[in-house]
């Protein structure tokens, strides 16, 4: 309710506006017409002058009429102010009112300059219609009285410069005036239609623009909604892909893992037998061995992939116990491969303990320093460095940070998704690992990375975990 | 040593049964649980070494059997899956270690040659905080016994009768980094676990350094404390941050 009325309240305001806009553009634009009118006025008034009576005669003497001099004079004295008005106060109400007498003293001066010629009255008509332009009646008032009071004392005085005869009946002025009162109630009743009209246009316009906004308004609110269906769609098609994985994982695990521990075991005893006891001259080929080791290298991979995938895919809540962070990255380190990179264990001797679920932890580290080690390009040396902080109250922050390769832009919103990998081996698993991991720690972690010059991992763990009642 | 295998996947039995062969032990193979009952019921075993998921009667249940007819006889399960719940009944149980598979032979044969010498969890201080731990351990089938000072401590070690110490930091202090290196220089696959009823940052380092397998802390959940050394008793080897070698087969 509330807001319909408000939403009238600012219509009819609009419309308001939209009135006073309009109507200032007429009154502006007929201002710019009549002082037009006014310069056409004085050449015609000048021309009829000297086509009329150009000269007087006085003896022999030829001088041009008076009459010239009022049409150049008068004239340009009447033209002058309303032009001027026109053109530096536009839409003036003084302006008009200006105009309207000036019109009307235009009128006086060209039946002056004809010689009361009957017909030059209907200049007074047409200049009326002219002033109707400004669709307002006020411009009619003071002009009416000037063509009243022209008609009055030019009668009085001088009744052949304006009716052309010497002895006009008294009451022709009233019956000039009369029409010229007819034709004002004819174009007052025009000016009152015309503005009304224009209220009415007006009206339209700021409902039309209204309904626009709210149009508008809608069209941003139903993008807006869009875009955030797109949003949870995406999220949606997220926790499916996780949901999958999870339940591939889990296949997979139950599918592989036997098979896997068999050909493991088969590969031990094979290897065992022949190393130990040399059987037979034909297993001399040296491919043999080289085979078996072959065999036991991929069957530990296959046992790593299936490692990460049930590490995804099993939700056991993190143990939280008090776990010192030093021996923690140090166990990590001597699990990875060997490698040319430098990995230094920098977090401080006398660190706090922070409470954590210890083989979970592990994980993530031996996780996040494999990446490290990996970002590394082979034809440089390599550091990555493990550093840890913690105040009393404060976050704790872990930051693991390589000088290699950097991770693309493009790519660094995706790098904690499951199933994204860069690497040509790689189940696009093990950050997925780590991000889980850390959220079941209530902590978080962020990426930090610059192309050429390295990658850091910041972790950040609640200082106050939550133990385990369990 | 006789050792009893039970595990429906025939390739992986028989690949076990002959490595565990080869390496000196004496292995029977079963293909199922009522099989391995049968087996139990004629022949004398050291250990029993069951998958968790068969067809019929599961290695859970089989455990339970045993422990109702054997109560003495140490019983491993191994299972693919990371997680059941299954697995944690069986270890508040009393089941002595899970092994995830696949695992390493060298990881068996460790895990298995500890639960043959049927180690018993070592608390420390007899006197003090202990007493309601080591109901809990009895109450879950758990073999423990209580001891007193450094002394008695290592002297169980050294005659090789403990695989687990569970020491309490607050009773200990400041000897107790000390005790942990002498555990380990004797025995060094000894899990060492340490309780505190409050964090004591810097003597949790040192152990922790010195490579004890946990540090826990007060009030603890007995089901936790169970927990924590079924999963020190499943590792492959001591871990220790000096011992590169020694985490090598661990669960990747």
């Amino acid at each position: 309710m509330n807001g319909l009325e408000t939403s009238a309240t600012s219509t009819s305001s609009r419309a308001e506006e939209v009135f006073q806009e309009h109507r200032q553009g007429v009154l502006a634009r007929t201002d710019r017409l009549m002082a037009v009118l006014m310069v056409a006025q004085w050449l015609f008034g000048i021309v009829v002058a000297l086509t009329l009576s150009p000269y007087g005669w006085e003896g022999r003497i030829k001088t041009p009429h008076v009459h010239v001099y009022a049409a150049v004079l008068l004239g340009g004295a009447i033209s002058s102010l309303p032009v001027a008005l026109a053109l530096t106060r536009p839409g003036w109400l003084g302006t008009r009112l200006v105009v309207g007498v000036a019109q009307m003293l235009w009128s006086a001066l060209l039946i002056h300059l004809t010689g009361g010629r009957i017909e030059t009255h209907f200049h007074v008509f047409g200049s009326l219609a002219f002033l109707a332009f400004y669709r307002d009646w006020r411009v009619l008032l003071p002009a009416t009285i000037v063509v009243a009071a022209d008609h009055l004392v030019r009668q009085l005085f001088w009744p052949e410069s304006v009716y052309g005869i010497a002895n006009p009946e008294w009451w022709r002025f009233l019956e000039h005036a009369f029409w010229v009162v007819f034709e004002d109630t004819v174009l007052v009743i025009g000016c009152l239609e015309g503005v009304k009209e224009m209220r009415a246009i007006s009206q339209r316009t700021a409902e039309v623009e209204a309904l626009s906004n709210r149009e508008k308004e809608k069209s941003a609110e139903l993008d807006r909604a869009l875009h955030k269906i797109q949003q949870s769609q995406e999220a949606l098609v997220r926790a499916e892909k996780l949901a999958a994985v999870g339940q591939l994982a889990a296949s997979v695990g139950h599918e592989l893992r036997n098979p896997l521990a068999a050909v493991r075991n088969a590969n031990t005893y094979i290897t065992k037998k022949i190393a130990g006891q040399g059987v037979g001259a034909n297993l001399t080929d040296p491919k043999i061995k080289q085979f078996l080791t072959v065999i036991d290298r991929e069957v530990s991979v296959c046992t790593k992939i299936i490692a990460d995938l049930l590490d995804f895919a099993r939700e056991r809540a993190p143990v939280i116990q008090p776990c010192p962070l030093r021996p923690l990255v140090d166990d990590a380190i001597a699990v990875l491969p060997e490698s040319k990179t430098r990995i230094v264990n920098a977090v401080p001797e006398d660190l706090p303990v922070p409470s954590l679920d210890r083989d979970h932890f592990r994980q993530v580290l031996i996780n996040l320093l494999q990446n490290a080690v990996e970002a590394i390009p082979t034809d440089r040396d390599g550091e990555v460095v493990i550093r840890a902080e913690a105040s009393e109250g404060e976050l704790w922050r872990i930051i693991i940070s390589d000088n290699g390769s950097g991770i693309p832009e493009e790519i660094v919103g995706k790098i904690f998704e499951p199933l994204f990998t860069t690497k040509s081996k790689g189940t696009g698993l093990g950050l997925a690992i780590v991000a889980g991991m850390i959220k079941a720690h209530k902590g978080s972690i962020r990426v930090d990375t610059r192309a050429g010059e390295g990658t850091r991992f910041t972790i950040e763990l609640p200082s106050q975990p939550v133990f385990n009642a369990a | 040593m006789r050792i009893l295998i039970v595990d429906d996947e025939n390739s992986l039995l028989m690949t076990l049964v002959a490595n565990l062969e080869l390496e000196g032990f004496q292995v029977v193979g079963a293909a199922n649980a009522l099989c391995a009952l049968e087996l139990l019921r004629h022949e004398a075993f050291d250990l029993v070494l069951t998958d968790i998921r068969m067809p019929g009667m599961n290695g859970v249940e089989l455990f339970r059997t045993i422990r109702s007819q054997h109560p003495d006889m140490p019983v491993i399960l191994m299972t693919g899956f990371a997680l059941e719940s299954l697995i944690d009944e069986a270890i508040l149980e009393g089941a002595f270690a899970v092994l995830p598979k696949p695992f390493d032979i060298e990881h068996a044969i460790a895990v298995l040659s500890r639960a043959v010498s049927r180690p018993v969890v070592l608390l420390v201080n007899r006197h003090y905080g202990v007493e309601p731990a080591a109901a809990t351990l009895r109450a879950m089938g758990i073999a423990c016994r209580e001891c007193e000072g450094e002394g008695e401590t290592l002297s169980a070690v050294r005659a090789r009768t403990a695989d687990v110490i569970v020491a309490d930091l607050g009773i200990l202090g400041d000897k107790t980094p000390e005790l942990v290196r002498q555990v380990l220089s004797v025995d060094p696959s000894v899990a060492v676990i340490t309780i505190a009823g409050h964090m004591v940052p810097d003597l949790f380092q040192k152990v922790a350094a010195l490579g004890a397998a946990a540090c826990l802390l007060q009030p603890l959940a007995p089901a936790e404390l169970v927990r924590i050394i079924a999963r020190a008793r499943a590792r492959p080897f001591t871990r220790s941050p000096s011992n590169r070698s020694g985490v090598e087969g661990e669960e990747a």
